[in-house]
């Protein structure tokens, strides 16, 4: 009897199954790229300059990055350097490696590793931040850093870009640094650490790939980082003028 | 259906008695191609039916001086115009049109006679009884006598708005 | 006898004889020279356009398709009703064309007007691939011409789509150069006063929007039947002689106005169905809309046909004159329109709007819905006022809807005020519509009351399609008259009138900042297909809750737009939504299958503004062939 039943139900099933295999076979599944998540990849160095300071140093600097990625999932490279040109050393040289994911309509969360290769001690930190675009059109990116020995430190930099006409452009940044913990070894002290303001202005000459400017760059540092550097035989604070270009491919 | 087939026919002939009869009214404009015939000088008949929104036949034949009976079908679904004039008379015509589509005198398949004879208060109606032109709903059917005058650039057009611009006119050939 | 039996059989072989037609097809990689620049493109036949492939109704097609690419490519046939394998959508109709394959498309002309074709892979119709189709009908054309003329508008760009697309999502902003400036801010300031003016882009910096936010791709070269501003295609005539014009938008981005100065245009179709003639000075025309418009010059002068896009930031010419090289006067650009709040209308639903932002939108200009504005009214006789059409008016902040100023509708009597259709306008903001004063109102008829037609109080003209108080809301050049959606009117019904059966509620929904679009928040990635039963008639809401116009196009069916004209309606293939308004069609489940249905603008419909389409039952699905056997197998065992 239950043998009976259950070859019915099997019979019963296949009945089933069968039209809506056939069914499934007839409906096409979509497994062109439009039905995946959009991949992009793009590369930009928003700042590549040549630096002339009031005290006559010369430095070659860069800021910019490399993403690939869809709107749920990117990796970021973020790379930055100061290089004295006189000296031929690095000041500074920082590489970032974030994953980039989405937290609201304008902002997202960063974790990575920083990595920073100056003249000098060698630094490795674990990454935390956020990105994105506040109220009144200021770009935002905040993080949060902890080196290996547990030192640990956070770094705002908001931008802001004043439309003089669609193609000329200023652009008002800063860049503050703030360490909750000493670290002698490579002159930062507990509280504000620096900062650099920088005001610049571009025209975009070819499409927003390419996008030659000048402007003025002031670096201070202060409290006891300062004290360190003055200690060191450094200077505290620097005017530059700067010459260079943006770039984005 | 036994009542309406009269009604119909009651409420043609008045409106075409209506449209006859309205001769003294003419403003000059007819002057040009022609005046309101009498039937009973008709030479002959021509059927012209009207679809949306064209007319069959395309060209008619006539020759000077000679008087038509026209009987005029609307076999289309909106409302439609059957108007003997020069192009320019029909230009004229067709703003006149406008206001009454606007006024909404003229609704796609529909005729609001009632409002055809209410002032504008500009001092301009929407009678639509100049002797040269009939104004047909879906299903109806008419007659109008010309008597053309002599060779002219003169069309049948039907004015409703955009009817014209789209192509419903024919041409008139002397011979 | 055996005659008969003869005359049969060749009469019923006559219609496969004469109505078979064998098009060629050849998918290239061209040059495209747009006069501005040359670029390298996908073209038919070595061209861009391709081929005007010219059907008659009633025809069985075969179009064989080579692909000399070294990608993937499809053709998909905009607008026209086949089996849904013919419809050439990689992933839902078919496989695809792989390179150096040639595919043979088979169907039956069940139809006929203008249509185009395109590409349906990656960006190949951005890059060039489309062309036009002109089917002839059965009968006659209720119109007549004596000239016909396609004119295929695109905007060429100099980046490839892949391009395009990816710098749009790495800078949604990154081709938008008609940004406020500071420039704009001081004219606005001595205009407005600074505080008002500095309060006003506060207000949209909150938002973090843009009121230029019009044309997400700007640096195009308009182009009409692959020629540039300066190459000037030209279309001859005679003078008095009508002219057809087809005009097809094939932009991958950009809605065009356009009009010929000195010459009325008679709209006698829209996406291949005719409508009722209505003639115009000026329309826009959404992307893959088609309207065909006749012209008449009678003088032998010539006459630029000028289409703007719709933010203003290129243009596209061409000119009909009575022989090559003659030219008319070609027109400047006018301003760029600006957002207003109005077209923010809708976008409550977004993922992360601050409402607390919005207090904004209490301003004077979207002060309550006045109808005492209304000169126009002061009308006897208006019949059946239908709201219906109102669907722009559905914004949140719309208080006092007050018709007791109607004061000039007080004469004979409304028949059938219509506002059950109100749908759009039911809206939490909407206090206080007062309808208890317009007792004066209940005379005798009031027929045809036009809204299209609404007179502004600044004499302007509102038009029921855009959110009220919208900055895109077009106005004709010489002051004349604007086609609207509420002035297309079927000239023949095509479906029989019937109540729909479901309402499926679509809004249109997205990021601008990171370049996301995408429907009820959803991207087609992430989304179930819609599943529609054939034999139903859905009735589709489109609720647009971005600040950009989506023209949305269903493939495989017919929509039928509601412009309020019931039987009337007019139908289409693509249906343009403008921001802050709630937009309702109809489509007629006849089609078994799979369809695509998205936003046509390329870059909206690559980031997720678009679904599949699942139709499911019908007499001749093979799948239901299928289970109608295996249950005859089954009953035998």
């Amino acid at each position: 009897m239950s043998f009976l039943k259950s070859l019915a139900v099997t019979t019963l099933a296949g009945l089933v199954m069968m039209p809506s295999l056939s069914f499934a076979q007839e409906r096409r599944q979509d497994t062109t790229p439009r039905k995946e998540s959009l991949k992009i990849w793009g590369a930009q160095l928003e700042e590549l300059e040549y630096r002339y300071s009031d005290d006559g140093e010369e430095l070659a600097t860069w800021n910019g990055d490399f993403f690939y990625g869809t709107d749920e999932l990117k990796f970021r490279w973020l790379t930055s350097g100061e290089y004295a040109i006189e000296e031929q050393a690095y000041e500074g040289l920082e590489n970032q490696i974030v994953g980039q994911v989405p937290i609201s309509t304008f902002f997202d969360a960063k974790a990575g590793i920083r990595f920073d290769t100056p003249e000098g001690p060698d630094r490795t930190y674990a990454v935390l931040g956020i990105a994105g675009l506040a109220p009144q059109w200021f770009e935002i990116d905040a993080n949060f850093y902890v080196s290996k020995d547990g030192d640990t430190s956070t770094e705002l930099d908001a931008e802001y870009e004043l439309l003089l006409t669609n193609y000329w452009i200023l652009t008002a940044s800063l860049d503050a640094t703030m360490a909750f913990s000493e670290d002698r070894e490579i002159g930062v002290g507990k509280g504000l650490v620096s900062t650099e303001t920088g005001l610049r202005l571009s025209y975009d000459l070819i499409d927003r790939s390419f996008s030659p400017y000048v402007g003025v760059v002031h670096e201070r540092k202060y409290g006891d980082s300062a004290d360190f550097a003055r200690a060191d035989g450094a200077g505290t604070e620097q005017w530059f003028a700067v010459i260079g270009a943006r770039l984005s491919f | 259906m036994k009542l309406i087939k009269p009604l119909i026919a009651a409420l043609a002939m008045f409106v075409s008695v209506t449209a006859l009869g309205a001769g003294a009214h003419g403003d000059g404009h007819a002057s040009k191609s022609g005046e309101a015939g009498k039937p009973s000088e008709a030479s002959r008949t021509i059927t012209v039916a009207m679809y949306d929104n064209y007319y069959e036949p395309e060209s008619i034949a006539v020759k000077s001086g000679e008087t038509v009976r026209f009987v005029v079908e609307n076999k289309g679904n909106l409302v439609h115009e059957f108007n003997i004039g020069t192009p320019a008379m029909h230009e004229g015509h067709q703003k006149e049109m406008v206001k009454m589509v606007e006024h909404g005198v003229i609704q796609g398949g529909k005729l609001n006679r009632g409002m055809m004879s209410m002032d504008m208060g500009d001092g301009q109606s929407m009678k639509h009884d100049d002797p040269n032109s009939i104004l047909l709903e879906p299903g109806e059917s008419k007659e109008l006598v010309w008597k053309f005058s002599d060779k002219a650039d003169i069309e049948f057009a039907c004015n409703v708005p955009g009817h014209y611009q789209s192509g419903m006119y024919g041409n008139v050939n002397f011979n | 006898m055996k005659l008969r039996f003869l005359a049969s059989a060749f009469g019923l072989m006559m219609p496969a004889i004469v109505f078979a037609g064998e098009y060629n097809l050849t998918v290239d990689r061209i040059q495209i020279d747009t006069g501005d620049f040359v670029k390298e493109g996908i073209g038919y036949n070595g061209a861009s356009p391709g081929p005007v492939l010219r059907f008659k109704e009633g025809e069985e097609v075969s179009i064989n398709v080579t692909n000399n690419l070294d990608e993937m490519t499809s053709i998909h046939w905009h607008g026209l009703i086949l089996p849904f394998k013919q419809d050439g959508v990689p992933g839902i109709s078919f496989t695809g064309i792989k390179p150096g394959e040639t595919f043979t498309y088979n169907f039956p002309i069940i139809q006929s007007g203008t249509y185009w074709f395109h590409s349906h892979s990656g960006f190949q119709e951005p890059d060039g691939a489309f062309g036009a189709i002109v089917i002839e009908p059965e009968g006659r054309e209720p119109y007549r011409y004596d000239r016909d003329y396609v004119v295929q508008l695109t905007d060429k760009h100099p980046h490839s789509g892949d391009r395009i697309m990816r710098n749009l999502k790495m800078m949604a902003d990154y081709y938008n150069r008609q940004q406020l400036t500071v420039g704009d801010f001081a004219e606005d300031a001595s205009e407005k006063g600074f505080l008002a003016t500095l309060k006003d882009r506060m207000m949209w910096g909150d938002m973090r929007m843009m009121k230029v936010d019009v044309e997400d791709v700007q640096g195009f070269t308009g182009m009409i039947n692959g020629k540039g501003p300066d190459q000037n295609w030209t279309g001859l005539f005679e003078p008095g002689e009508r002219i057809r014009l087809r005009f097809i938008n094939s932009s991958a981005m950009t809605y065009f106005d356009v009009r010929i100065p000195g010459l009325e245009m008679t709209v006698v179709q829209a996406d291949g169905n005719n409508v009722q003639p209505v003639t115009v000075d000026e329309f826009r025309i959404g992307v893959a809309e088609t309207y065909d418009v006749l012209v008449r010059p009678k003088t032998a002068e010539a006459y630029t046909i000028f289409a703007e896009s719709m933010g203003r930031s290129g243009f596209a010419r061409a000119t009909l004159a009575t022989k090559e090289g003659l030219e008319a006067p070609v027109p400047s650009l006018r301003e760029p329109p600006l957002l207003t709040m109005a077209d923010m209308g809708e976008m409550e639903g977004m993922a992360g709007m601050d409402h607390g932002s919005m207090a904004g939108m209490d301003q004077p200009d979207m002060e309550g819905m006045d109808h005492s504005k209304m000169a126009g009214m002061n009308q006897s006789d208006m019949e059946g006022m239908d709201h219906s059409k109102m669907a722009g008016m559905s914004q949140s902040g719309m208080e006092g809807m007050d018709h007791s100023k109607m004061a000039g509708m007080k004469q004979s009597g409304m028949e059938g005020m219509d506002h059950s259709k109100m749908a759009g306008m039911n809206q939490s903001g909407m206090e206080g519509m007062d309808h208890s004063k317009m007792a004066g109102m209940k005379q005798s008829g009031m027929e045809g009351m036009d809204h299209s037609k609404m007179a502004m109080d600044d004499g302007s003209v509102s038009d029921p399609f855009y959110a009220k108080g919208s900055g895109l809301l077009p106005v004709a050049a010489n002051g004349g008259k604007f086609l609207s959606y509420a002035d297309l009117k079927a000239q023949k019904p095509l479906f029989e009138e019937r109540e729909a059966t479901r309402e499926i509620e679509l809004r249109l929904t997205g990021n601008m900042e990171r370049y996301i679009w995408s429907i009820n928040g959803v991207k087609y990635e992430d989304a179930d297909p819609i599943r529609l039963q054939y034999g139903e008639r859905v009735r589709f809401k489109f609720v647009n809750e971005t600040m950009m116009t989506h023209p949305m196009h269903l493939h495989g069916m017919w929509s039928i737009l509601d412009v309020g004209a019931g039987q009337l309606n007019p139908v289409k293939h693509t249906v343009s939504v403008q921001p802050g308004t709630t937009v309702y069609m109809e489509t007629e489940v006849d089609a078994p299958g799979q369809w695509a249905f998205h936003c046509h603008l390329s870059y909206h419909a690559a980031t997720g503004m678009f679904r599949k389409i699942i139709v499911e039952g019908g007499p001749e699905t093979p799948a239901a062939a299928v289970s109608e056997q295996s249950v005859k197998v089954g009953g035998g065992a």
